[in-house]
């Protein structure tokens, strides 16, 4: 994938430490401050519906950004990721249930669930490969969802687990502003710990064993445990995202869990693009938006009333279309768009870069 | 050569329980040196060189007899980046570097223990024997050409602080002019490096201009060996590896014959 690499002309690097800067130039500088603005202002104008989307949207980034992490970089196929949300959810609902645990316990508690988790379900990934990874991966979600169901119907939850909301010194923890900058800073930590993880040695080698196992091992890394990190530090965010999950919501079922979600997941990082965390973000934000979106536009159509029982239908099979089209027409995704407009714009009114030795 | 950095003792190599790859191979590569395994086709140098480098198990084969050591230590059989921890770094044929990484992050991939002020150091060693390297540090793997990527993983390869370097086809799908320039670049290595490199190549007239010393394989065994002076001269070699035929040129029928005597007799 060609990146457009001139993000400012006539800006060059001149020392390791501005190699690390996260952010390179005053334009990133200022388009990062704009946006952060905007976000924080948005839950003062929004609606009450909107703020809701806001927050599935931050909630999804959490779970697509560990799932790229996992699948698109690291190169391990998954499709046990709701019943990592679920595992993380249903730590939550019992340990608030049964010991009345604080947030914070909850929060570890559930983070812990998703390391073992990704442990164990990791080691297949050292003998399986591709399509019989993602099917040994679904043993995961199948365990944690019976696991969950058990659970509810042994303690007579049969409808779910309620979760109270969070209490911080005698303060609960509700509504949807709170919760808006709650997930949005869940889901700003998520994407800096994915960036930083990237350009450590660690991201590195997950992407070395992506593109070529047997040079990255010549070259002295360790794939059983580059491959167990993955899992491991995908697995932890995942369920913490769970947590999240159950707290927003108050409520605990198995139902919320089914294999559709991760489907859904994997539709993000596809949509959005592979190995980007920007695409994870825009797949995650369009995945989530999407069925809204079919449900606004069957509003807009004569005789809206009628249909209203075949929107279920509609939606999934407008889903099912979208993401083939996407492999079809634009495997890299919402973010091989977003690169083809930058270098459209860096280059205009050129149509290509010129051969290397133009310069000159 | 009792000093020898790395010792393959009568190793015999057997792919999937059943078919012998490589039989009663001894070599050895003494520091400093630059040592060619020679051969065709199929005659059992690349099964060598993934028996030192411990990448057998991959294709389902294992070292059935024999012993390797380096640097006295034993490790045959010991999984790859074991081995490449130990010192004996490969490059392997092709896929060699990650097209999806940068040039800088291509070679921030090798575990190294080295300090910040340290890996410094190296990156610069590792720009000035490859400048063309320094120019295309934020070019990604999979757009560099073919001389460019071999570059590249011999760079990466040297990162890992190798004592025995282990090359495989270094002219591969490579230009003449390409070649000539690497091999002049590994001599550099050795000598300003002090690696010794196993090289193992089909043209045996690119491998022949840098080896100290060189072995030819010929269906899984080694049929000859000496110093490079030795090999260049030697009749076989010329007509068969450097296709200096002495006079008319014999017919493959020929050729193929006197392979087979060689087999039955030699």
């Amino acid at each position: 994938m060609f990146r457009p690499t001139p993000r400012a002309s006539g800006y060059f690097r001149t020392g390791y430490g501005q190699d690390l800067a996260l952010l390179q130039t005053r334009a990133e500088r200022i388009s990062l401050a704009i946006f952060l603005l905007i976000l924080a202002g948005f839950p003062f104008v929004a609606s009450p519906f909107a703020l809701d989307l806001a927050c599935q949207v931050f909630l999804a980034s959490v779970g697509a950004l560990s799932l790229m992490l996992l699948t698109g970089y690291a190169g391990q196929i998954s499709l046990g990721h709701a019943g990592l949300i679920a595992a993380g959810a249903f730590t939550t609902g019992i340990f608030a249930r049964e010991i009345h645990a604080p947030f914070w316990i909850t929060l570890s508690a559930s983070a812990v669930t998703g390391i073992v988790l990704g442990f164990v379900f990791g080691l297949p990934s050292l003998r399986l490969r591709g399509l019989y990874l993602a099917v040994s991966t679904l043993a995961l979600h199948f365990v944690v969802i019976y696991l969950g169901g058990e659970y509810e119907t042994k303690r007579g939850f049969s409808t779910g687990i309620l979760v109270e909301p969070p209490s911080l010194g005698g303060f609960r923890l509700s509504g949807g502003r709170f919760w808006y900058f709650v997930l949005l800073a869940a889901a700003a930590l998520s994407l800096l710990i994915c960036i930083n993880l990237l350009r450590s040695r660690s991201g590195r080698a997950f992407r070395a064993v992506h593109a070529r196992e047997t040079v990255a091992e010549a070259l002295g890394i360790s794939i059983a445990g580059t491959k167990l990190l993955a899992f491991v530090i995908s697995s932890a965010m995942t369920s913490v995202a769970g947590c999240l999950f159950a707290y927003y919501r108050g409520f605990v079922s198995v139902e919320a869990f089914d294999l559709f979600l991760s489907i859904q997941y994997v539709a993000m990082i596809i949509i959005g693009g592979m190995g980007s965390l920007l695409g994870a973000l825009l797949g995650a934000a369009f995945v989530t938006l999407f069925p809204y979106a079919i449900e606004a536009l069957l509003h807009l159509l004569p005789n809206a009333d009628k249909l209203a029982g075949d929107i279920f239908a509609v939606n999934y099979a407008s889903f099912g279309v979208v993401m083939i089209l996407f492999l079809i027409f634009e495997p890299l995704g919402l973010v091989g768009i977003w690169h083809r407009l930058q270098n459209y714009f860096l280059l205009w009114p050129f149509k290509y870069r010129p051969l290397a030795g133009a310069r000159k | 050569m009792s000093e020898a950095l790395l010792q393959v003792e009568k190793i015999e190599v057997v792919y999937k329980r059943v078919i012998t790859a490589v039989q009663g191979v001894t070599l050895s590569v003494g520091p400093k040196q630059i040592v060619a395994i020679l051969g065709t086709n199929g005659a059992g140098k690349t099964t060598t060189l993934r028996a030192i480098s411990g990448f057998l198990g991959l294709d389902d084969a294992r070292i059935a007899e024999g012993a390797i050591s380096f640097e006295g230590r034993r490790i045959e059989n010991a999984p790859p980046h074991d081995i490449a921890a130990r010192g004996i770094v490969l490059v392997p044929e092709r896929d060699k570097v990650f097209p999806n990484l940068t040039v800088t992050e291509n070679l921030a991939v090798p575990v190294s223990r080295a300090s910040a002020a340290e890996r410094r150091r190296q990156d610069e060693q590792i720009y000035s024997l490859f400048p063309r390297l320094s120019e295309l540090r934020q070019r990604i793997g999979g757009l560099l050409s073919g001389g460019e990527r071999q570059m590249l993983a011999i760079a990466g390869a040297l990162m890992c602080r190798p004592r025995l370097l282990l090359v495989d086809e270094l002219s591969l799908g490579l230009a003449p002019v390409v070649v000539q320039d690497l091999t002049r670049r590994l001599l550099a290595v050795r000598d300003e490096l002090g690696i010794a490199i196993l090289l193992v190549e089909q043209s045996a007239a690119a491998a022949l201009t840098i080896a100290d010393h060189a072995y030819v394989m010929e269906n899984g065994r080694i049929v000859l060996d000496g110093d490079r002076e030795k090999l260049r001269s030697h009749q076989d070699v010329q007509e068969f590896y450097l296709g200096q035929a002495g006079g008319e040129r014999r017919s493959y029928r020929a050729v193929k014959q006197y392979r087979r005597s060689r087999r039955w007799y030699g």
